[in-house]
Formats: structure tokens, C-alpha cells, sequence
């Protein structure tokens, strides 16, 4: 049977989230946490929230972005796994593509992202926030099981589009609402990727 | 000759019968909760999923301090569904014999580990123990203690051994069908048994029974 395997990208491949990251780097912590948390208390939208924290990140060039994101931490046995199932593995994420391409050219699998409007070195709009389930609709039209992998707010579409959800916990604990729909959930990056080689 | 890779871990069930309103593999005796006693048990196994449902966070924040690499299986359908049917689901994708078990089960170490030596032969085997709990399941055996074989099951007319709820078979025994786990294996028998040391804790009585036991071991 042909699998897919669809993963989250920041607080599943990586080791830390992605936007803070940035937002740390650049001095932008309390604005990017209060977004964080008013989107965690329900209070905006996830999408809402996204463009915001793009607008946040849009005063500074795409080089810079780019040079923190290549310093993100992967977790090496999910890097791993993804290495050596390319052809079936998929980073699925609302980052934005111009700002995650430096960590999806190093995995070397496929990605359904966030995109954006970019002029020279600059982010200047966004063009689309990606509904994680879309991915997983794509995915369907090519592989006969879809598996994802995930453990925020923003996973719960593609977790109740897939064949199987796995929640995981090994960078924080996965969101509630995402473990209530999902069928396995793993805090260890070996024993994710022990059972993903039998789904 | 092969040595078990994987085992299940049935732990979603309400444990009602003990009354204490928590799941019954959180049930601490001799100050150590029988979940504890199982991972000592599995230490050396490479893959262990667990079957979670009733008080799902309860038992996974629990293990995961035990041990970190452990693969949680919601069975989000624990109140209609059977033991049966969460080890079937936690069979799933497996292609290999499993050991499978239910976490409510005292197990004596040293029987254990010769049930574990015992499936190295790679055949299907179950697990049965001195009749002893207040709601056994029986079982009929035929052969020598080097060759037995379980040739039935009852519920009604004592037997001086009992389905030990610890087995070590294939995949595809399993089914999702509401039954209980030996009366699905009924029609798979004969299969080869192993006597073993286990204390099942269904009642504040067998709870009392155990006590017993450990003070011993």
C-alpha cells in the first residue's frame, strides 16, 4: 500500500518553533507572544494571527530570516526518517515557503506551505495561508493511506482529514484538542518513527 | 529462534468493579502501581504500545515518566468496546508475533521471563495460572507440562488453571468484534500454554490476594 506521511513542521521536525525564533532573534519576543497567546485563548483566528505575525517579520530582509531558520534545530531520527522516505514524506506547515525553504531543501522531501509575495529581498505580501487539510486532499489523489504527524491547534484539519493521526509530544506536549482526534501519541522521536515504519 | 519484539498493553477499560474510580493499571500495591511493575517486566522490549482510554492523560503521564519511548493507542470508544478490540487496534501495522497483555495483571517475575523464553519458538502460546480469581476464566489443557495445549475455555465448571490474560500471537488473531479475548481464541484452538505466576486485580478480594502474593515474592 502506497503511504504518505505528512509532517508538521515547527515543534515536530524541529526542535523549537520557527516564528518565536525569529521573533527572539530579531528583539520581536512580546509581540510575537502576545499574538501567541491571544491565538491560544481562541481570541483570533489562527489565520488572522499568522498574517499578523508575518506583518511583524515583514520590516526585516528575507536573507536575515532565512540565515536563522537554516540555524532551527532539527530532531535528527525524524530528520532521518524523512531522508529516507522522501519520496512519501511531506512537510505540511503554515510558514511561509520563502522563510522554511532553507530546512525543507535540507530534509529533500516534498512541502505544502504558506506562500508569499516576495519583491528582491523582501517579503511584501501573502498569497496564501495554507488549510492543512487541503494538503492532505492533494496527497489522497496520489497515495492510498495519508498518516500525519503533528501537535498544535492548526494540525487539527489534517488530523481529522487523514487516515491516521499521530500526536507527538516531543518538543512540547501536543494540544488537547488535537489529541482528541487523533489515534496514537508518542513524546519520544524514536518510538515516532518505530511506528511509522509500520503504519 | 526469535525474541519478542513487540508488546500490548490493554489499559483503556473503566476498571469498575474495583470502585476506586481510576484505571485499575494505576492501582499502586506494595507502593508501586501495577503499571510499574509491568514496564520492569518489558524493559528489555523494543516496542510497547499501550491502549489507552478511560482517564487516557492519567495513564500516559504516568508511563511516560517510566519510560519515555512508549507508543500510546487512543481507543477513544473504551466505554462500548472490548479488550478484544483495543489489542486488535493495537496490533494494527504490526507483522510480527506480540506479546499482549492486560494492565491489570500482577505478573511473578521469574514465570515471566520463562514465558518470554518459552515464545522464542515463535509459535502462538497463552499464558495460564493456578485458578485463583473471584471471576475466572477456565481453562481445559491436555498434554505434558513440556508440551501443553488449551483445548477450551469455560466460565462454569472449575478448572485448577485460568486464562492468565497474557498471550504471545500473530496480527491477524486478533479481530474487532465486540467479544472477550478468549472467547475469539476459542476458535483458534489448540493452542500451546505456558503456567505462569499472575494475579489478576478485578476486586478489592483479588487486591488482598496480591498483597499476599508480593510478600512472598
Amino acid at each position: 500500500m502506497r503511504v504518505a506521511y505528512g509532517f508538521d513542521l515547527d515543534g515536530t521536525v524541529t526542535e523549537e518553533e520557527i516564528l518565536p525564533r525569529i521573533a527572539s532573534v530579531l528583539g520581536l519576543d512580546r509581540e510575537m507572544e502576545v499574538l501567541t497567546d491571544l491565538t491560544l485563548n481562541g481570541a483570533i483566528a489562527f489565520e488572522d494571527s499568522f498574517r499578523l505575525r508575518c506583518h511583524i517579520l515583514m520590516s526585516v530582509p528575507l536573507s536575515q530570516v532565512r540565515s536563522i531558520v537554516e540555524d532551527v534545530a532539527l530532531s535528527k531520527p525524524i530528520a532521518e526518517f524523512i531522508r529516507s522516505h522522501h519520496q512519501q514524506s511531506f512537510i505540511i506547515s503554515g510558514n511561509l515557503d520563502y522563510w522554511i525553504r532553507p530546512l525543507l531543501d535540507d530534509l529533500g522531501c516534498g512541502s505544502f506551505t504558506s506562500t508569499g509575495v516576495v519583491e528582491g529581498d523582501r517579503l511584501v505580501g501573502i498569497e496564501h495561508v495554507l488549510v492543512k487539510s487541503e494538503a492532505v486532499a492533494q496527497l489522497r489523489k496520489h497515495f492510498e493511506k495519508v498518516v500525519v504527524i503533528g501537535e498544535s491547534v492548526n494540525d487539527i484539519p489534517m488530523f481529522e482529514a487523514a487516515d491516521v493521526g499521530v500526536a507527538y509530544g516531543g518538543v512540547h506536549d501536543p494540544v488537547e484538542n488535537l489529541v482528541q482526534v487523533a489515534d496514537y501519541l508518542t513524546y519520544n522521536p524514536k518510538a515516532l518513527c518505530r511506528l511509522l515504519g509500520t503504519l | 529462534m526469535s525474541t519478542v519484539r513487540h508488546a500490548v498493553i490493554a489499559a483503556a477499560g473503566l476498571g469498575t468493579r474495583m470502585g476506586r474510580g481510576r484505571p485499575k493499571c494505576l492501582e499502586t500495591i506494595r507502593s508501586r502501581t501495577i503499571i510499574d511493575r509491568q514496564m520492569d517486566l518489558l524493559a528489555a522490549i523494543e516496542d510497547v504500545r499501550i491502549v489507552v482510554g478511560f482517564q487516557e492523560h492519567s495513564v500516559m503521564e504516568h508511563v511516560r515518566r517510566i519510560r519515555s519511548d512508549v507508543i500510546f493507542v487512543r481507543n477513544s470508544s473504551f466505554r462500548s468496546t472490548t479488550t478484544l478490540q483495543s489489542f486488535w487496534m493495537g496490533v494494527q501495522g504490526l507483522a510480527e508475533p506480540c506479546l499482549i497483555m492486560d494492565a491489570d495483571i500482577i505478573f511473578e517475575p521469574t514465570s515471566f521471563q520463562e514465558f518470554l523464553n518459552d515464545c522464542q519458538d515463535g509459535r502462538s502460546r497463552i499464558a495460564i495460572t493456578p485458578s485463583r480469581t473471584d471471576d475466572a476464566v477456565f481453562v481445559k489443557t491436555t498434554g505434558t507440562a513440556e508440551e501443553l495445549m488449551v483445548t477450551g475455555f469455560c466460565r462454569e465448571h472449575p478448572e485448577t488453571h485460568e486464562w492468565a490474560n497474557l498471550a504471545y500471537l500473530r496480527p491477524e488473531q486478533f479481530a474487532n468484534v465486540p467479544s472477550y479475548v478468549y472467547e475469539h481464541l476459542d476458535d483458534q484452538l489448540p493452542l500451546q500454554a505456558s503456567v505462569i505466576e499472575s494475579y489478576e486485580v478485578d476486586t478489592p478480594n483479588d487486591l488482598a490476594r496480591v498483597e499476599q502474593a508480593l510478600s512472598r515474592w
